[in-house]
């Protein structure tokens, strides 16, 4: 009897092996195709070479739109972890009608094509006269981290947070900014940098956006990728996606060790 | 009994002095009032301006039912087969071990954040006609020549549902594991066999999450703009390369703010849909 | 709850009479801790039999093979003689009800009771009726649309139970049903139980921590710990007769004695108490028998012990000071002091006045309410009794 519940594990596993070769295969080819001596992309690579890699460190467009994705990306994450943390203080054991709603406001970004917001964000910004500068950029990606932090804290606030806590503090004579530092920050500390690490990411990685509000001392990496992949695919290209793929793999990392910490408080 | 009295919380509904104050909600209001709202509101007054003449232009140009079309059927495509997909990897995450599920957790998350342009990057390389896809099929003796895999719906497929998939695992898997794990118990012991036990029991159980799937996975497919772009052809545009076609081609913003107009109301439509779908379940909820 | 169950003369599970058997099971999971060990004991028709015992004591398990959802290590499970260990839990004709019921929550109560029919092969109508049938015994006919969730506790449990019995198992199996709801309600289905097991008749196989359930229901007690069966009896012999110094504690208050064996005639024994106190006391069944001068530990229930006229006379007597009175209701209970320590009384008639702290009395009991403890388990119970 456990041998047949033990042999249907098997099937079920079995199937899913073909899915997570299906997942993991592009990242296993981008660095292989980095790692090549010719001119052109191709996979398998004939000679390894890290010329690409040089070649890609050394070209001044393609390094200053590496520091402007991080540019963007930091003021990203800055205005996202203030307005998801607060936004999920503020809703965390409230009840009110209409909750739902607000709650999925403050999740839209994820769902609603980026499209729509690039191009509303690019109206409003040409009338600010603020098109072509990384900061507009910045403040959009800012919208889109926001639902990240806000249920990265959410989720702490649940798990973390002791009501008795803020309870026993407040009779003790705190304050409610010492509650806050006290008690309440190191709960959502995880949370807020889980969410973080993630909204750097996001920020990082964004095409539409970007390429929408692009000016010409602001393009950011992915942008100029974009446009690489369309009309000169060569293996710097590949080279600056290696370099991506290590940035998710180190934010994966990251992730995953704070909330093992996390899970552990 | 007194003291009992005293300190006993009540974690229903904290007293006000213990919420965090409302206007934390303040900085999200003016971040997405600016932008968000504000430019809906101007992609609103743009595309219905003139009366309405842009919405007009847009819904009398072929382009938009091609580009619908196009999104239509590849989005329900995508849908489909990544919640096929999805359920099967959440059944086995469901399953597994603390390790295991660990490992399977990794294999779907990396995709994750791995960024879009990457993994469609590597996909053009993969089933370009000297990729790695079309290598190893000539290897296996499948086909005699390479088979033109890149610049085709199906790979745009490809793409999308390697995108969406980890979209679809998140609600199917919640659902699984909000299952009471003696309710197979029961049915067993009531003697129903192992199959009927997922027919009669779990799949019933399951249905909010699938429905939740498919809508994010929908919606999210429908909105794609990159895939297209780099994986199919001029034939398969979708509705949000055809904004980018009204913004940078036709430098026609009503146009765009029409269209804008339509793919919002489309999304609205459906999640109201989606909301009035009966929600059986564990808890008499979704 | 007041529901009137009609009485129905026929047994209305059929010839359905099966002879349950758990015979030397073992239970052990790779990490090498046994949960159960060597076990056995046999379940007759009709018979109510219940495993008592703390967390831990593998009450759960041994239930949970006997229903087929682990399988026992070694040993053997047999329904008529027959072993079903081959068999997987939908084959083997038991009703269990599980902790936390386990009712399908997408389906209405009858569609939930109808389940094991459908399962049988009855058509729509024919199961739709017999469901409604047991609805109306367990006095639920009236919630049969509604869903699990809109019922109380105490409504879900008995809707596990029609579902359990609905389709006549060879017995049922209950895994601490009861534990969620409040006491009176946990009374009064304890006594619904025990009258539908009356009227139809089917054995029961239950598990409990709660000492006062088992005995309030059951035919027999298997009282478990860490993985064995210490004592197997009825609930009489069981409390007043047990045999290690663990059943005498788990099944109620009780006084634990050191004294010495002096004599051994017949069938008893007589005990040398301290205080030079001498008193006879029943022998245990299992365990090695005591030599003469070994020493030996004596349970005595707190209500066995007597408060004794100046005159009056019983098997032992011992005279001691009371030191505590306090007045609970059911029962009066006294702290005296004597034989060296504090010895616990419980007195179903209020004491005189006069028997207040710091008045001598006198103390008897019975030689058949002295029982000698097998202390080979080297365990002394964590409440109670003090030694």
């Amino acid at each position: 009897m456990a041998r047949r519940e033990a042999a249907g594990r098997a099937v079920l596993y079995a199937t899913c092996m073909p899915v997570l070769l299906f997942l993991l295969l592009p990242s296993l080819v981008i660095v292989p195709m980095a790692l090549t001596k010719g001119q052109m992309i191709q996979f398998p690579p004939i000679w390894i070479s890290v010329h690409s890699f040089t070649d890609y460190i050394e070209d001044p467009q393609w390094f200053r739109s590496t520091v402007l994705s991080f540019e963007v990306a930091a003021l990203a994450v800055a205005i996202g972890c203030i307005t998801g943390s607060a936004a999920a203080l503020a809703l965390h054991d409230r009840r009110f009608p209409g909750k739902g709603l607000v709650t999925g406001a403050i999740m839209a970004p994820i769902v609603v094509p980026l499209v729509v917001l690039a191009l509303g964000g690019y109206m409003v910004f040409a009338w600010l006269h603020l098109i072509g500068g990384w900061i507009a950029i910045g403040l959009l990606h800012g919208m889109l981290v926001t639902p990240y932090v806000f249920i990265s804290v959410q989720t702490s606030l649940v798990a973390a947070l002791n009501p008795l806590l803020v309870r026993s503090a407040r009779s003790l004579g705190a304050g409610r900014m010492s509650v806050l530092r006290h008690v309440i920050w190191p709960a959502i500390r995880p949370g807020v940098l889980a969410g973080a690490l993630l909204g750097f990411a996001v920020s990082f990685d964004e095409v539409v956006i970007a390429l929408f509000l692009q000016g010409p001392n602001a393009v950011t990496l992915p942008v100029r990728m974009f446009t690489a992949i369309q009309f000169e695919l060569t293996p710097k290209v590949a080279a600056s996606a290696s370099l991506f793929l290590l940035l998710s793999v180190l934010v994966l990392l990251a992730q995953a060790a704070v909330l093992r910490r996390r899970e552990a408080a | 009994m007194a003291v009992r009295a005293l300190t006993a919380p009540s974690f229903k509904r904290s007293p006000a002095a213990r919420r965090s104050p409302a206007w934390l909600l303040a900085p999200v209001a003016l971040l997405y009032g600016a932008l968000a709202l504000l430019p809906i509101g101007v992609i609103l007054r743009l595309g219905l301006s003139d009366g309405g003449a842009p919405l007009r232009t847009v819904l009398r140009s072929p382009l938009l039912l091609r580009a619908a079309e196009n999104t239509v059927v590849i989005g329900l495509l995508t849908t489909v087969v990544a919640v096929l997909l999805g359920t099967l990897l959440a059944v086995a995450l469901w399953r597994a071990g603390p390790t295991l599920r660990s490992l399977l957790w990794a294999c779907i998350l990396l995709p994750f954040w791995t960024g879009v342009l990457i993994k469609n990057f590597a996909w053009a390389s993969l089933l370009q006609d000297n990729g790695v896809v079309n290598a190893m099929l000539l290897a296996l003796g499948a086909t005699d020549h390479p088979l033109t895999l890149l610049h085709t719906r199906f790979a745009v497929i490809v793409g999308m549902v390697h995108y969406v998939l980890p979209y679809a695992v998140f609600p199917i898997f919640t659902s699984l594991r909000a299952i009471d794990p003696l309710l197979e118990r029961a049915a067993r012991s009531l003697g129903a066999r192992p199959r009927r036990v997922v027919w009669l029991v779990i799949l019933p159980l399951i249905i909010p999450g699938l429905s939740n799937a498919a809508l994010l996975v929908f919606i999210v497919a429908c909105g794609f703009f990159i895939t297209p772009v780099i994986l199919g052809a001029p034939s398969d545009m979708m509705v949000a390369n055809l904004i980018d076609y009204y913004v940078h081609d036709l430098v026609d913003f009503n146009a765009a703010a029409a269209l804008s107009i339509l793919i919002l109301a489309a999304i609205a439509v459906l999640i109201v849909l989606q909301q009035m779908l009966p929600k059986e379940g564990q808890h008499g909820t979704a | 709850m007041n529901v009137a169950l009609p009485i129905v003369a026929t047994a209305s599970l059929g010839e359905a009479r099966h002879y349950l058997s758990v015979e030397h099971v073992w239970k052990s999971y790779t990490s090498g801790v046994h949960v159960v060990r060597d076990v056995s004991f046999t379940l007759a028709p009709g018979e109510f039999l219940t495993l008592l015992g703390p967390s831990g004591s593998g009450k759960t398990s041994t239930l949970m093979m006997v229903a087929g959802f682990e399988a026992p290590t070694r040993g053997a499970i047999r329904v008529d003689g027959r072993d079903v260990a081959q068999l997987p839990p939908e084959r083997r004709n038991f009703g269990v009800v599980f902790q936390g019921y386990a009712l399908f929550p997408h389906m209405s109560v009858l569609d939930n009771v109808a389940f094991p029919l459908r399962m049988k092969g009855l058509g729509g109508a024919a199961r739709r009726r017999a469901a409604m049938e047991m609805l109306d015994k367990v006095g639920l006919a009236d919630f049969a649309t509604r869903r699990p969730r809109a019922l109380s506790g105490g409504q879900q449990q008995r809707v596990a139970l029609a579902r359990a019995l609905v389709f006549e198992p060879d017995a049922l199996l209950l895994d601490e049903p009861l534990g969620a709801l409040d006491r009176k309600l946990r009374e009064s289905l304890q006594i619904e139980i025990k009258e539908l097991q009356r009227r139809l008749g089917v054995s029961i196989l239950f598990v409990t921590h709660d000492q006062d359930e088992a005995m309030m229901m059951s035919d027999r007690i298997a009282v478990m710990q860490d993985g064995e069966i210490a004592q197997l009896g009825a609930p009489e012999e069981v409390y007043l007769h047990p045999e290690t110094p663990f059943v005498a504690g788990f099944l109620g208050d009780t006084n634990l004695l050191r004294g010495q064996c002096i004599a051994q005639p017949g069938g008893h024994a007589v005990v040398r108490f301290a205080d030079g106190v001498i008193g006879p006391a029943r022998l245990s069944r299992g365990g090695r028998r005591p030599g003469i001068g070994d020493a030996v530990l004596v349970s005595i229930r707190p209500e066995r012990i007597g408060l004794l006229q100046p005159d009056a006379a019983a098997d032992c007597v011992v005279e001691g000071v009371v030191a505590d009175r306090v007045f609970l209701g059911r029962h009066t209970r006294l702290e005296v002091a004597a034989l060296g320590r504090m010895l616990i009384v419980s007195a179903a008639v209020q004491p005189s006045a006069d028997v207040v702290p710091g008045a001598t009395v006198r103390l008897g009991w019975s030689g058949e309410d002295a029982q000698i403890l097998n202390e080979s388990d080297g365990q002394t119970p964590i409440r109670h009794g003090r030694a």
